[in-house]
């Protein structure tokens, strides 16, 4: 082997190290800020640990232009912090925002609870740097907010879980930040759920993430009942901040649900343990699944998620995105010993009801029996070419992406 | 260049689709040869696909015949896509042009490549929705063509281009086979990656795309300058302010003239340039926005502010920025249309250089462009009977292609590379950064039958002369 470790400092680094793998037939798994590290198979044979947290810093910020170029390792609260310092911001979220790097954020293609108002991560990426298998360095894109030159390989480099290359530095359009942000909450008992989360996706002024909660107890503002809470966020100028909290009032009473409280002060704050709460374990006795689906659907295939879990005799704690139809729930058992046999059943109840389920949380030994992703989609032959001709030698994370790649 | 001689193919294809959905007479194949950017070479037959089924059908037959398959929207793109480089079988997507499925319930629909853009907003306006990407050409090009190209438009400053709203897509491949990808799925992102590769990786068959609420209110302001400089200025300062405007478009002297000749709609034939800016959402913002707007204006020189007062005076103004390329035909009998971008920041060094690449060669240049967006289209018009005038004006785009690049910028924002760019593409890229997008293009298209010599470059340019 020819380190314990890899850990490089810049993109030349970077592109020697997956040369000397190349050479001496050895493989790495990429690591960002390690936060999402229960999402895929484990690799399909020995690797060595390539972490990409040295490679960070802000490459420039353009904020005439409203552009940044930021470097892969660079940990998603410090380049939040960077691009505030002129008012500007990238919508960017993942769990565990101080661990969490753009790169991994990326390449693990994180859905945002915000993406159906800013659009997704990978819309916001205007340009990349990518280290190839082979040691390659190549640039995609640019450093302008539109760009029609070839190729878009950026859309194939962001999601691909690293599978295909290392991101080393990705380049943005920024937006500016908004002048206020507002959480909401309101009690949401299940009898209201439907009306509610169909109010909710009907406002006018559409909420930056609308998301209902039932459990997750203290790790989320507001939840601690069983009953379930609604979780609003607000962000834009103070007027429409205004106008979007009477509304919402009104609609969430229209849907049944008498009072709705306020968190001006830390809304933020109170929004990134949301999406913490989304891949949050509980030692071993835990395990998070995420469901993508339609809006229109979402609490009836939460419901029945939950109820799967219920008839396992599991503990659940539930989170869906009423505006994106995202489902993710916690399954969990007071103990680590009776917890596998019991995950084990409803993950076959649950594949049964949506066969593209993934695992994004949990450390449960039992996980590693599991499939992480489900069912491969249509096109995963094509996707395995893909992989063949990027990474023949499967230096890469080998195995560890959807159908094994 | 393949010669295709396979007697068989046109025979296969009538037997395959029918005779109605081939063409294969020299008259209706010569009007297959051009789009709307230059001539390629006449095709050895035209298909008019009404499914799926018949586009695999017929792409099974091209491939046994050895014919390169050529897809086609409306033929309206402006640099060469949909013209046939190499001969083969264009792909008339003509009479898939229905919406199949308008689900208002997750704002979304279903719809054939060869619906026309503007007709996709048409039909979902009744249910309170519209299609955000509007290229100019939006009442002909289609909405195939469109993801073809990841077709861009005045809108997408602050909505964002076809590949932000492009949720899935149906693609036949060219074995003929049927390829389904969906954005938010695990793996690799297909649709994103397909969404701009110009007819080279597949044929869209059928997309998914998103459709936004429309805006509760909309409005329309119109800055005069006393010269470009300063409207860029201007430009750079609403952007830095905090304000992503729905539009930002400015015109040039030349452009209002032209304009204003053929349209009347309003602007001040004595600025050296406007500034056509839109904002979209609500009420109490707009207000805000306005006046902030306003100030910047005013602070780097406009000599007049106007606010659209009604729908009838912010189509008026629209339909002057969205006619203005029909518009300089008054000027002269031939224009040129260039697509760079830059950083913003830098418009105005990129203003400067394109005035002079076309004065130093007596060409007259207007500008009409996404200012907002650092995009600029330098419509250089000419007469092409007049000996050497197409060669200063091949010159002149090509020096404001250059200029473009060394501004940190690229040489296309939403027309695409087509033909007429592939020989400039390594001004932009290095050859380890073409050769990943070749890789790409093996996992797809080994043979290199979809849309040859497009986008890729090579030795020998089959490019013609820009009509």
């Amino acid at each position: 082997m020819i380190a314990q470790r890899l850990a490089p400092r810049s993109a030349p680094e970077v592109g020697d190290a997956l040369r000397q793998c190349a050479q001496s037939g050895e493989a790495v798994r990429v690591e960002g800020g390690d936060t999402l590290r229960a999402m895929g198979y484990e690799p399909d044979r020995a690797t060595i640990p390539l972490s990409m947290t040295k490679v960070h810093g802000i490459v420039a910020h353009e904020y005439h232009d409203l552009t940044c170029a930021v470097r892969a390792g660079t940990r998603l609260a410090a380049f939040d912090a960077e691009l505030a310092e002129r008012g500007q911001f990238v919508p960017l979220d993942a769990p565990l925002r101080a661990k969490a790097t753009v790169g991994g954020t990326l390449a693990a293609g994180w859905l945002s609870p915000r993406r159906h108002l800013y659009g997704r991560a990978r819309d916001a990426v205007i340009g990349t740097q990518t280290v190839l298998a082979d040691g390659t360095l190549v640039h995609a894109g640019g450093m302008v907010v539109k760009n029609v030159t070839g190729y878009d390989m950026s859309k194939l480099y962001v999601g691909s879980f690293g599978t295909l290359g290392v991101l080393v530095q990705a380049n943005f359009k920024t937006l500016p930040l908004p002048a206020v942000r507002r959480v909401l909450l309101a009690p949401l008992p299940e009898g209201t759920r439907d009306r509610a989360a169909a109010q909710l996706w009907a406002l006018p002024v559409a909420p930056a993430a609308a998301i209902c909660v039932e459990g997750f107890r203290k790790a989320i503002d507001g939840s601690d009942g069983i009953d379930g809470r609604a979780f609003v966020l607000l962000e834009g100028s103070q007027s429409l901040v205004d106008r979007a909290t009477r509304e919402i009032r009104s609609a969430l009473g229209r849907a049944g649900v008498p009072e709705t409280a306020i968190v001006d002060t830390g809304a933020g704050a109170s929004f990134e343990r949301v999406l913490d709460a989304c891949i949050e374990g509980l030692g071993e006795r835990s395990l998070s699944f995420r469901v993508l689906g339609d809006p229109a659907t979402v609490v009836s295939r939460a419901v029945s998620a939950r109820d799967a879990a219920h008839r396992c005799e599991l503990f659940t704690d539930l989170l869906f995105d009423v505006m994106n139809g995202d489902v993710l729930l916690r399954v969990s058992d007071r103990d680590a010993r009776t917890f596998d046999a019991k995950a084990e059943a409803f993950d076959d109840a649950l594949t049964a009801l949506e066969p593209r389920r993934a695992i994004v949380g949990g450390n449960a030994r039992i996980r590693t029996a599991l499939d992480p992703w489900g069912d491969p989609p249509q096109a995963i032959e094509r996707m395995r070419a893909l992989k063949a001709g990027f990474d023949p030698l499967r230096v890469l994370n080998p195995g560890r992406f959807v159908g094994r790649i | 260049m393949v010669e295709i001689s396979d007697s068989r193919l046109v025979p296969r294809l009538i037997d395959a689709l029918g005779a109605d959905a081939v063409k294969a007479s020299p008259e209706d194949l010569d009007v297959y040869a051009f789009d709307a950017y230059s001539q390629g070479r006449r095709p050895d037959a035209v298909v008019l696909p009404s499914s799926t089924r018949d586009v695999a059908a017929a792409v099974k037959i091209a491939r046994d015949c050895g014919a390169p398959i050529v897809p086609r929207g409306a033929g309206t793109g402006l640099c060469g896509g949909a013209a046939p480089a190499a001969g083969g079988v264009v792909f008339s997507m003509a009479r898939m042009n229905r919406v199949l499925e308008l689900d208002v319930k997750n704002r979304r629909a279903h719809v054939q490549p060869g619906l026309i853009n503007f007709e996709l907003s048409a039909q979902a306006a009744p249910a309170g929705l519209f299609y955000a990407p509007d290229p100019s050409s939006q009442r002909a090009c289609t909405i195939g063509g469109n993801i073809g190209t990841n077709a861009g438009g005045p809108h997408c400053l602050s909505y964002g281009t076809t590949v932000n709203h492009v949720l899935g897509l149906e693609i036949v491949d060219e074995s003929g086979e049927i390829e389904r990808t969906w954005v938010e799925q695990s793996g690799y992102d297909l649709t994103g990656t397909l969404v701009g590769s110009e007819g080279t990786l597949g044929i869209t068959c059928s997309a998914w795309v998103r459709l936004l609420r429309l805006p509760e209110a909309v409005r329309v302001w119109l800055a005069a300058f006393a010269d470009v400089e300063s409207a860029s200025a201007a430009v750079s300062a609403i952007v830095g302010s905090g304000i992503v405007p729905t539009a930002l478009e400015m015109l040039d002297r030349l452009a209002i003239t032209a304009v204003e000749a053929a349209f009347a709609c309003g602007y001040p034939t004595d600025a050296g340039a406007v500034l056509l800016i839109e904002c979209a959402g609500f009420a109490d913002d707009l207000d805000a926005y306005e006046s902030a707007m306003h100030r910047c204006a005013i602070d780097c020189g406009a000599l007049s502010w106007r606010s659209a007062r009604s729908q009838q005076e912010r189509d008026a103004l629209w339909a002057g920025r969205k006619g203005a390329l029909g518009a300089t035909g008054r000027i002269a009998p031939n224009y040129y249309i260039q697509d760079v971008v830059v950083p913003r920041t830098k418009l105005p060094a990129a203003l400067e250089t394109v005035a002079t690449a076309c004065a130093s060669r007596g060409i007259q240049v207007a500008n009409v462009f996404h200012a907002g967006d650092g995009n600029l289209h330098p419509l250089l018009l000419y007469d092409r009977s007049v000996p050497k005038q197409t060669a200063a004006v091949i010159d002149a785009g090509n020096d404001i292609l250059q200029a473009a690049v060394e501004l940190g910028g690229t040489i296309s924002g939403e027309h695409g590379i087509g033909f007429e760019k592939r020989g400039t593409l390594t001004r932009v890229f290095s050859t380890d950064d073409l050769a990943a997008m070749a890789r790409v293009r093996d996992v797809f298209d080994p043979r290199r039958s979809l849309n040859p010599e497009k986008i890729f470059p090579s030795g020998a340019s089959c490019a013609e002369i820009p009509r």
